[in-house]
Protein backbone atom coordinates (compact mmCIF):
# COMPACT_ATOMS: atom_id res chain seq x y z
CA UNK A 1 0.00 0.00 0.00
CA UNK A 2 1.25 3.51 -1.15
CA UNK A 3 -0.26 5.17 1.87
CA UNK A 4 1.70 4.57 4.43
CA UNK A 5 4.49 6.10 2.53
CA UNK A 6 2.62 9.48 1.16
CA UNK A 7 1.99 10.32 5.46
CA UNK A 8 5.91 10.47 5.69
CA UNK A 9 6.76 13.91 4.43
CA UNK A 10 10.38 12.90 3.26
CA UNK A 11 8.97 10.32 1.29
CA UNK A 12 6.20 12.45 -0.10
CA UNK A 13 6.36 13.74 -2.96
CA UNK A 14 8.05 17.32 -3.33
CA UNK A 15 6.16 18.66 -5.93
CA UNK A 16 2.80 17.60 -3.03
CA UNK A 17 -0.28 17.39 -5.02
CA UNK A 18 -1.46 13.24 -5.18
CA UNK A 19 1.72 11.89 -5.94
CA UNK A 20 2.51 8.87 -3.55
CA UNK A 21 5.93 7.43 -2.88
CA UNK A 22 5.48 4.91 -5.15
CA UNK A 23 5.17 6.94 -7.94
CA UNK A 24 8.04 9.18 -6.14
CA UNK A 25 10.14 6.12 -7.68
CA UNK A 26 9.46 7.32 -10.91
CA UNK A 27 9.65 11.46 -10.80
CA UNK A 28 13.29 11.83 -11.56
CA UNK A 29 13.08 15.30 -9.89
CA UNK A 30 13.24 13.13 -6.64
CA UNK A 31 16.49 11.76 -7.35
CA UNK A 32 17.79 15.37 -8.20
CA UNK A 33 20.10 16.07 -5.50
CA UNK A 34 19.61 20.08 -5.73
CA UNK A 35 15.85 19.34 -5.88
CA UNK A 36 16.11 17.25 -2.60
CA UNK A 37 18.16 19.88 -1.00
CA UNK A 38 15.59 22.60 -1.36
CA UNK A 39 13.24 19.99 -0.73
CA UNK A 40 14.38 19.32 2.89
CA UNK A 41 15.32 23.24 3.67
CA UNK A 42 11.82 23.80 3.24
CA UNK A 43 10.66 20.95 5.73
CA UNK A 44 13.15 22.67 8.19
CA UNK A 45 12.11 25.88 8.17
CA UNK A 46 8.13 24.67 8.65
CA UNK A 47 6.96 25.56 11.93
CA UNK A 48 7.04 21.42 14.32
CA UNK A 49 10.71 20.59 12.63
CA UNK A 50 12.85 20.10 16.40
CA UNK A 51 15.13 22.42 16.62
CA UNK A 52 18.08 22.37 18.64
CA UNK A 53 18.29 24.94 21.40
CA UNK A 54 22.19 26.21 20.29
CA UNK A 55 20.26 27.31 17.01
CA UNK A 56 19.40 30.91 17.54
CA UNK A 57 18.68 31.94 13.93
CA UNK A 58 16.37 29.07 13.33
CA UNK A 59 14.64 29.62 17.45
CA UNK A 60 14.09 32.84 15.93
CA UNK A 61 12.84 31.96 12.83
CA UNK A 62 10.23 29.79 14.62
CA UNK A 63 9.51 32.46 17.29
CA UNK A 64 8.33 34.84 14.87
CA UNK A 65 6.75 32.10 12.51
CA UNK A 66 4.17 31.49 15.31
CA UNK A 67 0.84 32.04 15.36
CA UNK A 68 0.51 32.73 18.92
CA UNK A 69 3.50 35.51 19.29
CA UNK A 70 1.84 37.27 16.17
CA UNK A 71 -1.34 37.12 17.91
CA UNK A 72 0.55 38.68 21.16
CA UNK A 73 1.93 40.99 18.88
CA UNK A 74 -0.80 42.26 17.30
CA UNK A 75 -2.39 42.92 20.91
CA UNK A 76 0.02 45.15 21.90
CA UNK A 77 0.03 46.66 19.11
CA UNK A 78 -3.31 48.01 19.32
CA UNK A 79 -2.84 48.95 22.92
CA UNK A 80 -0.29 51.11 21.91
CA UNK A 81 -2.00 52.58 18.90
CA UNK A 82 -5.16 53.55 20.97
CA UNK A 83 -2.75 54.77 24.08
CA UNK A 84 -1.25 57.44 20.95
CA UNK A 85 -4.66 58.08 19.30
CA UNK A 86 -6.18 58.72 22.56
CA UNK A 87 -3.60 61.02 24.08
CA UNK A 88 -1.55 62.56 20.63
CA UNK A 89 -4.46 62.80 17.99
CA UNK A 90 -7.94 62.54 19.22
CA UNK A 91 -7.81 63.77 23.00
CA UNK A 92 -11.26 63.38 24.94
CA UNK A 93 -11.72 65.42 27.81
CA UNK A 94 -10.07 63.73 30.28
CA UNK A 95 -7.26 62.09 29.19
CA UNK A 96 -5.36 65.45 28.42
CA UNK A 97 -2.30 65.11 31.23
CA UNK A 98 -1.18 61.45 30.46
CA UNK A 99 1.80 61.61 28.23
CA UNK A 100 1.66 59.69 24.77
CA UNK A 101 3.55 56.64 24.65
CA UNK A 102 6.51 58.48 22.02
CA UNK A 103 7.43 61.25 24.37
CA UNK A 104 6.84 58.58 27.34
CA UNK A 105 9.78 56.76 25.68
CA UNK A 106 11.70 59.44 24.79
CA UNK A 107 11.64 60.60 28.20
CA UNK A 108 12.70 57.80 29.59
CA UNK A 109 15.78 57.34 27.30
CA UNK A 110 16.74 60.85 26.95
CA UNK A 111 19.77 62.16 28.91
CA UNK A 112 18.23 64.93 29.94
CA UNK A 113 14.74 64.49 31.09
CA UNK A 114 12.34 67.27 32.01
CA UNK A 115 11.34 65.57 35.03
CA UNK A 116 14.98 64.05 36.06
CA UNK A 117 13.70 60.34 36.06
CA UNK A 118 15.17 58.55 33.00
CA UNK A 119 17.53 55.24 32.43
CA UNK A 120 20.68 57.53 32.75
CA UNK A 121 19.61 59.50 35.90
CA UNK A 122 21.18 58.17 39.17
CA UNK A 123 18.53 58.92 41.13
CA UNK A 124 16.18 56.21 39.03
CA UNK A 125 18.85 53.11 39.86
CA UNK A 126 18.40 54.75 43.58
CA UNK A 127 14.79 54.28 43.74
CA UNK A 128 15.18 50.81 42.33
CA UNK A 129 17.83 49.81 44.68
CA UNK A 130 16.25 50.66 47.74
CA UNK A 131 12.52 49.75 46.65
CA UNK A 132 14.63 46.23 45.87
CA UNK A 133 16.47 45.52 48.93
CA UNK A 134 13.62 46.29 50.82
CA UNK A 135 11.33 43.64 49.23
CA UNK A 136 14.21 41.18 49.34
CA UNK A 137 14.87 41.72 53.06
CA UNK A 138 11.00 41.53 53.49
CA UNK A 139 10.61 38.13 51.79
CA UNK A 140 13.86 36.46 53.17
CA UNK A 141 12.34 37.76 56.45
CA UNK A 142 9.26 35.93 56.16
CA UNK A 143 9.71 32.83 54.30
CA UNK A 144 12.85 32.63 57.16
CA UNK A 145 10.32 32.82 59.84
CA UNK A 146 7.03 31.77 57.60
CA UNK A 147 8.41 28.15 56.60
CA UNK A 148 9.95 27.21 59.51
CA UNK A 149 6.59 28.23 61.62
CA UNK A 150 4.56 26.71 58.24
CA UNK A 151 6.12 23.52 58.69
CA UNK A 152 5.97 23.38 62.34
CA UNK A 153 2.30 23.99 62.47
CA UNK A 154 1.96 20.85 60.12
CA UNK A 155 3.72 18.38 61.94
CA UNK A 156 2.50 19.29 65.87
CA UNK A 157 -1.24 18.81 66.17
CA UNK A 158 -0.72 20.37 69.33
CA UNK A 159 1.38 23.37 68.15
CA UNK A 160 -1.21 23.97 65.24
CA UNK A 161 -4.18 23.77 68.10
CA UNK A 162 -3.06 26.50 69.78
CA UNK A 163 -1.11 28.74 67.43
CA UNK A 164 -3.49 28.59 63.83
CA UNK A 165 -6.18 30.51 65.51
CA UNK A 166 -3.77 33.37 66.47
CA UNK A 167 -2.74 33.65 63.13
CA UNK A 168 -6.22 33.68 61.68
CA UNK A 169 -7.35 36.47 64.11
CA UNK A 170 -4.58 38.32 62.96
CA UNK A 171 -4.13 37.26 59.01
CA UNK A 172 -7.73 39.08 58.34
CA UNK A 173 -6.06 42.81 59.58
CA UNK A 174 -4.70 43.78 56.05
CA UNK A 175 -1.01 44.57 56.00
CA UNK A 176 -1.31 48.39 55.61
CA UNK A 177 -3.87 48.96 58.09
CA UNK A 178 -0.61 48.20 60.30
CA UNK A 179 1.49 51.08 58.44
CA UNK A 180 -0.06 53.42 61.82
CA UNK A 181 0.93 51.54 64.26
CA UNK A 182 4.59 50.20 62.51
CA UNK A 183 5.35 53.79 61.95
CA UNK A 184 4.47 55.46 65.74
CA UNK A 185 6.00 51.89 67.73
CA UNK A 186 9.31 51.49 65.27
CA UNK A 187 12.34 53.57 65.35
CA UNK A 188 13.30 54.36 61.74
CA UNK A 189 10.34 54.83 58.62
CA UNK A 190 12.94 52.01 56.77
CA UNK A 191 11.92 49.10 59.55
CA UNK A 192 8.72 50.34 59.14
CA UNK A 193 8.23 49.60 55.59
CA UNK A 194 9.85 46.67 56.20
CA UNK A 195 7.67 45.40 58.67
CA UNK A 196 4.65 46.21 56.39
CA UNK A 197 5.90 44.36 53.80
CA UNK A 198 7.13 41.24 55.60
CA UNK A 199 3.79 41.13 57.00
CA UNK A 200 1.32 39.91 53.71
CA UNK A 201 4.80 37.64 52.59
CA UNK A 202 4.82 36.40 55.78
CA UNK A 203 1.08 34.87 56.13
CA UNK A 204 1.09 33.89 52.45
CA UNK A 205 4.40 31.55 53.34
CA UNK A 206 2.69 30.21 56.62
CA UNK A 207 -0.51 29.29 55.33
CA UNK A 208 0.74 27.82 51.96
CA UNK A 209 3.84 25.60 54.11
CA UNK A 210 1.21 24.35 56.21
CA UNK A 211 -0.76 23.33 53.50
CA UNK A 212 1.85 21.49 51.71
CA UNK A 213 2.76 19.19 54.85
CA UNK A 214 -1.40 18.58 55.04
CA UNK A 215 -1.02 17.89 51.87
CA UNK A 216 1.75 15.06 52.33
CA UNK A 217 -0.22 11.54 52.09
CA UNK A 218 -0.52 9.43 55.12
CA UNK A 219 0.93 6.98 54.04
CA UNK A 220 4.64 8.36 52.88
CA UNK A 221 4.80 9.07 56.79
CA UNK A 222 3.73 5.64 57.34
CA UNK A 223 6.21 4.09 54.86
CA UNK A 224 8.91 6.21 56.61
CA UNK A 225 8.25 5.15 59.91
CA UNK A 226 8.65 1.43 58.38
CA UNK A 227 11.86 2.03 56.90
CA UNK A 228 13.10 3.53 60.54
CA UNK A 229 13.32 6.82 59.65
CA UNK A 230 13.72 8.72 62.91
CA UNK A 231 11.83 12.07 63.36
CA UNK A 232 14.40 14.35 61.93
CA UNK A 233 15.04 11.98 58.89
CA UNK A 234 11.49 12.44 58.56
CA UNK A 235 11.28 15.88 58.29
CA UNK A 236 14.21 16.06 55.83
CA UNK A 237 13.21 13.39 53.51
CA UNK A 238 9.68 13.41 53.76
CA UNK A 239 8.16 16.69 55.00
CA UNK A 240 10.29 19.47 53.30
CA UNK A 241 10.22 17.89 49.75
CA UNK A 242 6.83 17.12 50.09
CA UNK A 243 6.01 20.28 51.31
CA UNK A 244 8.38 22.02 48.05
CA UNK A 245 5.50 22.54 45.82
CA UNK A 246 3.45 24.34 48.08
CA UNK A 247 5.85 26.41 49.36
CA UNK A 248 7.07 27.45 46.11
CA UNK A 249 3.45 28.24 45.11
CA UNK A 250 3.45 30.29 48.38
CA UNK A 251 6.76 32.10 47.87
CA UNK A 252 5.04 33.36 44.55
CA UNK A 253 2.31 35.21 46.41
CA UNK A 254 4.22 36.43 48.89
CA UNK A 255 6.58 37.98 46.26
CA UNK A 256 3.30 39.38 44.67
CA UNK A 257 1.89 40.93 48.35
CA UNK A 258 5.27 41.93 49.03
CA UNK A 259 5.57 44.61 46.17
CA UNK A 260 1.82 45.63 46.61
CA UNK A 261 2.35 46.33 50.33
CA UNK A 262 5.77 47.88 49.36
CA UNK A 263 4.02 50.35 47.26
CA UNK A 264 1.62 51.27 50.05
CA UNK A 265 4.01 51.46 52.69
CA UNK A 266 6.45 53.71 50.73
CA UNK A 267 3.29 56.00 49.56
CA UNK A 268 2.22 56.58 52.85
CA UNK A 269 5.13 56.97 54.75
CA UNK A 270 8.42 55.90 52.67
CA UNK A 271 10.97 58.75 51.72
CA UNK A 272 12.34 56.97 48.66
CA UNK A 273 11.64 54.21 46.96
CA UNK A 274 9.39 53.43 43.50
CA UNK A 275 6.14 54.22 45.51
CA UNK A 276 7.77 57.37 46.92
CA UNK A 277 8.79 58.32 42.88
CA UNK A 278 4.92 57.57 42.22
CA UNK A 279 3.35 59.89 44.60
CA UNK A 280 6.00 62.34 44.15
CA UNK A 281 5.63 62.52 40.68
CA UNK A 282 1.86 63.05 41.87
CA UNK A 283 2.70 65.83 43.87
CA UNK A 284 4.69 67.46 41.62
CA UNK A 285 2.79 67.07 38.86
CA UNK A 286 5.37 65.23 36.68
CA UNK A 287 3.11 62.76 34.73
CA UNK A 288 6.40 60.37 33.17
CA UNK A 289 7.72 59.76 36.56
CA UNK A 290 4.63 58.27 37.73
CA UNK A 291 4.50 55.85 34.33
CA UNK A 292 8.06 55.23 34.73
CA UNK A 293 7.68 54.29 38.39
CA UNK A 294 4.62 51.89 37.49
CA UNK A 295 6.24 50.31 34.36
CA UNK A 296 9.67 49.75 36.58
CA UNK A 297 7.68 48.17 39.23
CA UNK A 298 5.34 45.78 37.15
CA UNK A 299 8.88 44.79 35.13
CA UNK A 300 10.41 44.36 38.51
CA UNK A 301 7.43 42.01 40.03
CA UNK A 302 7.17 39.98 37.33
CA UNK A 303 11.09 39.33 37.38
CA UNK A 304 10.86 38.34 40.96
CA UNK A 305 8.33 36.07 40.59
CA UNK A 306 9.99 34.47 37.22
CA UNK A 307 12.97 33.98 39.64
CA UNK A 308 11.41 32.26 42.17
CA UNK A 309 9.63 30.15 39.48
CA UNK A 310 12.70 29.05 37.79
CA UNK A 311 14.33 28.43 41.25
CA UNK A 312 11.23 26.17 42.13
CA UNK A 313 11.70 24.29 38.54
CA UNK A 314 15.38 23.74 39.52
CA UNK A 315 14.79 22.36 43.24
CA UNK A 316 11.64 19.71 42.42
CA UNK A 317 12.76 18.75 38.87
CA UNK A 318 11.17 15.74 39.74
CA UNK A 319 7.71 17.60 39.84
CA UNK A 320 7.56 19.97 37.43
CA UNK A 321 4.22 18.35 35.89
CA UNK A 322 2.21 17.94 38.72
CA UNK A 323 2.98 21.43 39.72
CA UNK A 324 1.97 22.96 36.39
CA UNK A 325 -1.75 20.87 36.82
CA UNK A 326 -1.67 22.59 40.77
CA UNK A 327 -1.60 25.71 39.62
CA UNK B 1 -40.45 15.50 61.48
CA UNK B 2 -37.00 16.00 59.19
CA UNK B 3 -36.38 19.82 60.91
CA UNK B 4 -35.98 17.99 64.18
CA UNK B 5 -33.68 15.28 62.83
CA UNK B 6 -31.59 18.26 61.36
CA UNK B 7 -32.16 20.47 64.64
CA UNK B 8 -30.76 17.59 66.90
CA UNK B 9 -28.49 16.96 64.39
CA UNK B 10 -27.10 20.44 64.64
CA UNK B 11 -26.94 20.33 69.01
CA UNK B 12 -24.77 16.70 68.51
CA UNK B 13 -22.47 18.79 65.98
CA UNK B 14 -21.93 21.51 68.84
CA UNK B 15 -22.09 19.24 71.77
CA UNK B 16 -19.04 16.81 69.59
CA UNK B 17 -17.35 20.64 69.17
CA UNK B 18 -17.16 21.80 72.55
CA UNK B 19 -15.81 18.02 73.84
CA UNK B 20 -13.03 18.18 71.28
CA UNK B 21 -9.87 19.84 71.83
CA UNK B 22 -9.34 21.00 69.15
CA UNK B 23 -11.42 24.11 70.46
CA UNK B 24 -10.43 23.82 73.65
CA UNK B 25 -6.28 23.89 72.82
CA UNK B 26 -7.57 27.01 69.94
CA UNK B 27 -9.24 28.90 73.12
CA UNK B 28 -5.71 28.60 75.17
CA UNK B 29 -3.97 29.88 72.37
CA UNK B 30 -6.06 32.83 71.88
CA UNK B 31 -6.44 33.52 75.59
CA UNK B 32 -2.87 33.46 75.78
CA UNK B 33 -1.86 35.46 72.83
CA UNK B 34 -4.42 38.40 74.79
CA UNK B 35 -2.41 37.66 78.48
CA UNK B 36 1.11 38.03 76.79
CA UNK B 37 0.03 40.98 75.19
CA UNK B 38 -1.55 42.39 78.63
CA UNK B 39 1.59 41.08 80.65
CA UNK B 40 3.79 42.88 78.26
CA UNK B 41 1.71 46.22 78.63
CA UNK B 42 1.27 45.82 82.89
CA UNK B 43 5.10 44.88 83.31
CA UNK B 44 5.74 47.69 80.78
CA UNK B 45 7.83 46.16 78.15
CA UNK B 46 5.40 47.97 75.70
CA UNK B 47 5.12 51.43 76.76
CA UNK B 48 3.56 52.71 73.39
CA UNK B 49 0.98 50.25 72.32
CA UNK B 50 -2.17 49.88 74.68
CA UNK B 51 -3.13 46.40 76.19
CA UNK B 52 -6.22 44.48 75.27
CA UNK B 53 -8.15 45.77 78.21
CA UNK B 54 -7.68 49.52 77.55
CA UNK B 55 -8.69 48.64 73.96
CA UNK B 56 -11.95 47.18 75.10
CA UNK B 57 -12.28 49.70 77.48
CA UNK B 58 -12.33 52.34 75.02
CA UNK B 59 -14.00 50.38 72.47
CA UNK B 60 -17.97 51.98 73.12
CA UNK B 61 -16.58 55.53 73.24
CA UNK B 62 -14.63 54.93 69.54
CA UNK B 63 -17.69 53.51 68.32
CA UNK B 64 -20.11 56.09 69.51
CA UNK B 65 -18.00 58.92 67.79
CA UNK B 66 -19.68 60.35 64.80
CA UNK B 67 -18.46 58.81 61.31
CA UNK B 68 -17.58 55.44 63.00
CA UNK B 69 -20.64 53.49 61.72
CA UNK B 70 -20.74 56.07 58.39
CA UNK B 71 -16.98 54.73 57.40
CA UNK B 72 -18.00 51.54 57.89
CA UNK B 73 -20.36 51.83 54.90
CA UNK B 74 -18.32 54.30 52.91
CA UNK B 75 -15.69 51.48 52.72
CA UNK B 76 -17.96 48.90 51.87
CA UNK B 77 -19.08 50.76 49.46
CA UNK B 78 -16.19 51.30 47.94
CA UNK B 79 -14.92 47.51 48.49
CA UNK B 80 -18.51 45.98 47.24
CA UNK B 81 -18.69 48.76 43.82
CA UNK B 82 -15.36 47.88 42.73
CA UNK B 83 -15.53 44.12 43.52
CA UNK B 84 -18.63 43.72 41.84
CA UNK B 85 -17.79 45.47 38.34
CA UNK B 86 -14.60 43.57 38.58
CA UNK B 87 -16.11 40.05 39.24
CA UNK B 88 -18.63 40.57 36.24
CA UNK B 89 -16.08 41.99 33.82
CA UNK B 90 -13.44 39.26 34.52
CA UNK B 91 -15.82 36.14 34.15
CA UNK B 92 -17.03 37.75 30.78
CA UNK B 93 -13.51 38.10 29.94
CA UNK B 94 -12.30 34.92 31.64
CA UNK B 95 -15.08 32.57 29.64
CA UNK B 96 -14.27 35.05 26.22
CA UNK B 97 -10.94 34.22 26.64
CA UNK B 98 -11.32 30.92 27.74
CA UNK B 99 -13.19 29.48 24.50
CA UNK B 100 -11.64 31.50 21.80
CA UNK B 101 -8.09 30.37 21.35
CA UNK B 102 -6.88 33.39 19.37
CA UNK B 103 -9.07 36.06 21.65
CA UNK B 104 -6.80 34.77 24.50
CA UNK B 105 -3.65 34.70 22.47
CA UNK B 106 -4.15 38.32 21.41
CA UNK B 107 -4.76 39.88 24.89
CA UNK B 108 -3.60 37.39 27.25
CA UNK B 109 0.32 38.80 26.83
CA UNK B 110 -0.80 42.29 27.25
CA UNK B 111 -3.03 40.82 30.59
CA UNK B 112 0.32 39.15 31.63
CA UNK B 113 2.44 42.59 31.43
CA UNK B 114 -0.29 44.51 33.16
CA UNK B 115 -0.64 41.92 36.06
CA UNK B 116 2.06 42.46 38.14
CA UNK B 117 2.29 46.19 38.30
CA UNK B 118 0.67 46.87 42.05
CA UNK B 119 -3.04 48.11 42.60
CA UNK B 120 -1.54 51.21 44.65
CA UNK B 121 0.79 52.34 41.90
CA UNK B 122 -2.41 53.31 39.90
CA UNK B 123 -3.94 55.88 42.94
CA UNK B 124 -1.88 58.98 41.39
CA UNK B 125 -3.35 58.31 38.17
CA UNK B 126 -6.84 57.32 39.35
CA UNK B 127 -6.57 60.45 41.10
CA UNK B 128 -6.26 62.61 38.16
CA UNK B 129 -8.10 60.54 35.90
CA UNK B 130 -11.41 60.08 37.28
CA UNK B 131 -13.51 62.92 38.49
CA UNK B 132 -14.41 61.90 42.29
CA UNK B 133 -12.46 60.43 44.91
CA UNK B 134 -15.11 57.61 45.19
CA UNK B 135 -14.69 56.39 41.57
CA UNK B 136 -10.83 56.75 42.19
CA UNK B 137 -11.07 54.26 45.25
CA UNK B 138 -13.76 52.29 43.23
CA UNK B 139 -10.97 51.99 40.24
CA UNK B 140 -8.60 50.71 42.67
CA UNK B 141 -10.62 48.19 44.44
CA UNK B 142 -11.64 47.42 40.98
CA UNK B 143 -8.22 46.91 39.67
CA UNK B 144 -7.16 44.86 43.14
CA UNK B 145 -10.03 42.62 42.25
CA UNK B 146 -10.23 41.73 38.73
CA UNK B 147 -6.85 39.99 37.86
CA UNK B 148 -7.46 37.71 40.66
CA UNK B 149 -10.80 36.60 39.36
CA UNK B 150 -10.01 36.68 36.10
CA UNK B 151 -6.67 34.10 36.36
CA UNK B 152 -9.12 31.96 38.18
CA UNK B 153 -11.88 32.09 35.76
CA UNK B 154 -9.54 31.13 32.83
CA UNK B 155 -7.58 28.13 34.72
CA UNK B 156 -10.84 27.04 36.12
CA UNK B 157 -11.94 26.49 32.18
CA UNK B 158 -8.62 25.02 31.19
CA UNK B 159 -8.42 22.53 33.91
CA UNK B 160 -11.76 21.44 33.45
CA UNK B 161 -11.55 17.91 32.12
CA UNK B 162 -11.68 17.10 28.46
CA UNK B 163 -13.88 13.44 29.22
CA UNK B 164 -16.13 15.38 30.40
CA UNK B 165 -16.45 17.99 27.01
CA UNK B 166 -16.25 14.30 25.30
CA UNK B 167 -18.59 12.63 27.98
CA UNK B 168 -21.26 15.85 26.63
CA UNK B 169 -21.15 15.95 23.60
CA UNK B 170 -20.82 12.14 22.55
CA UNK B 171 -24.81 12.18 24.83
CA UNK B 172 -25.81 14.80 22.51
CA UNK B 173 -25.18 17.90 24.25
CA UNK B 174 -25.69 21.40 22.46
CA UNK B 175 -23.64 24.05 23.04
CA UNK B 176 -25.73 26.01 25.38
CA UNK B 177 -26.05 22.55 27.15
CA UNK B 178 -22.49 22.09 27.01
CA UNK B 179 -21.86 25.60 28.68
CA UNK B 180 -24.48 25.75 31.53
CA UNK B 181 -24.12 22.38 32.34
CA UNK B 182 -20.06 21.52 32.07
CA UNK B 183 -18.09 24.85 31.74
CA UNK B 184 -20.14 26.78 34.44
CA UNK B 185 -20.27 24.07 36.92
CA UNK B 186 -16.37 23.44 36.14
CA UNK B 187 -14.84 26.52 36.63
CA UNK B 188 -17.17 27.32 39.30
CA UNK B 189 -15.04 26.32 42.28
CA UNK B 190 -11.82 27.87 40.60
CA UNK B 191 -14.14 31.17 40.29
CA UNK B 192 -14.64 31.42 44.37
CA UNK B 193 -11.09 30.54 44.97
CA UNK B 194 -10.75 34.02 42.96
CA UNK B 195 -13.36 35.91 44.29
CA UNK B 196 -12.23 35.21 48.10
CA UNK B 197 -8.60 35.79 47.02
CA UNK B 198 -10.05 38.96 45.93
CA UNK B 199 -12.22 40.48 48.18
CA UNK B 200 -9.27 40.50 50.58
CA UNK B 201 -7.09 42.81 47.71
CA UNK B 202 -9.57 44.95 47.63
CA UNK B 203 -9.96 45.77 51.25
CA UNK B 204 -6.61 45.88 51.24
CA UNK B 205 -5.98 48.66 48.45
CA UNK B 206 -9.26 50.49 49.27
CA UNK B 207 -7.36 50.85 53.14
CA UNK B 208 -4.65 51.99 51.79
CA UNK B 209 -6.14 54.33 48.94
CA UNK B 210 -8.08 55.94 52.04
CA UNK B 211 -5.07 56.46 53.80
CA UNK B 212 -3.56 58.23 51.08
CA UNK B 213 -6.03 60.15 49.37
CA UNK B 214 -9.57 59.29 51.33
CA UNK B 215 -12.26 61.04 53.19
CA UNK B 216 -14.36 58.94 55.29
CA UNK B 217 -13.84 55.23 55.94
CA UNK B 218 -12.15 52.71 57.82
CA UNK B 219 -8.83 53.37 56.61
CA UNK B 220 -9.31 57.41 57.05
CA UNK B 221 -10.33 56.27 60.63
CA UNK B 222 -7.06 54.63 61.86
CA UNK B 223 -5.49 57.45 59.86
CA UNK B 224 -7.24 60.11 61.87
CA UNK B 225 -6.40 58.35 64.96
CA UNK B 226 -2.60 58.37 63.67
CA UNK B 227 -2.64 61.70 63.20
CA UNK B 228 -4.05 62.27 66.58
CA UNK B 229 -1.77 60.01 67.88
CA UNK B 230 -4.40 57.98 69.42
CA UNK B 231 -2.74 54.41 69.17
CA UNK B 232 -6.52 53.28 71.00
CA UNK B 233 -7.95 54.38 67.99
CA UNK B 234 -5.09 53.24 65.47
CA UNK B 235 -6.18 49.79 67.51
CA UNK B 236 -9.86 50.17 67.19
CA UNK B 237 -9.57 50.89 63.22
CA UNK B 238 -7.18 47.92 63.06
CA UNK B 239 -9.47 45.49 64.77
CA UNK B 240 -12.57 47.17 63.07
CA UNK B 241 -10.95 46.66 59.35
CA UNK B 242 -10.47 43.14 60.57
CA UNK B 243 -13.48 42.23 61.25
CA UNK B 244 -15.01 43.75 58.17
CA UNK B 245 -12.31 41.28 56.12
CA UNK B 246 -13.29 38.45 57.68
CA UNK B 247 -17.14 39.09 57.10
CA UNK B 248 -16.51 39.80 53.36
CA UNK B 249 -14.49 36.37 53.05
CA UNK B 250 -17.00 34.87 55.30
CA UNK B 251 -19.91 35.91 52.81
CA UNK B 252 -17.72 34.38 50.01
CA UNK B 253 -17.63 31.03 51.15
CA UNK B 254 -20.77 31.27 52.13
CA UNK B 255 -21.82 31.91 48.47
CA UNK B 256 -19.51 29.30 47.53
CA UNK B 257 -21.03 27.10 49.50
CA UNK B 258 -25.11 28.00 47.89
CA UNK B 259 -23.90 27.94 44.74
CA UNK B 260 -21.82 24.72 44.71
CA UNK B 261 -24.13 22.18 46.90
CA UNK B 262 -22.55 19.24 45.26
CA UNK B 263 -19.33 20.37 47.69
CA UNK B 264 -21.22 21.14 50.72
CA UNK B 265 -19.30 18.01 53.30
Amino acid sequence: MAIPLSKNPIAANPRGGLGSGVASVHNPSVEDPAHRRRYDERLMRSADWPTSPSDWTGRLRRTIKDARVRRAAFGFMVFFALWYLLTAVVVPPRFNFIPNPVYLFEQWTSQTPEYGISMYSPLYYEHIGVSTARVYTAFAISVGLGAPLGIFLGWSQLGRNLIFPIIELLRPIPPLAWVPLAVLTLPATEAAVIVVTLLASFFATVLNTYLGVRSIPETYLRAAACLGYGRLDVLRRVIIPGALPFIFTGLQIAMGVAWFSLVGGEMISGRSGLGYLILDGYTQLALPNIFIGMITLGVLGWFSSALIRKVGNVLMAWNTQGRGESQ
Amino acid sequence: MSRTTTESLFLKRWRNRLKSPILWQGVIGVTSFFVVWQLARTLGFMTLIPGPVEVAAALPREMKQDGYWLSWVASSQRVFGGFIAAALLAVALGVLMGMSRKLRDTTFPFMEIMRPIPPLAWLPLAILFWPSPEMTMMFLTFLGAFFPIFINVLSGIDNIDIRYVQAARSLGSSQRTLFWRVMVPGALPSLFTGLSIAIGITWEVVIAAEMASGQRGLGYLTWNAYMGHSMVGILVGMLSIGLAGMVSSGLMSWFGTRAMPWRRR
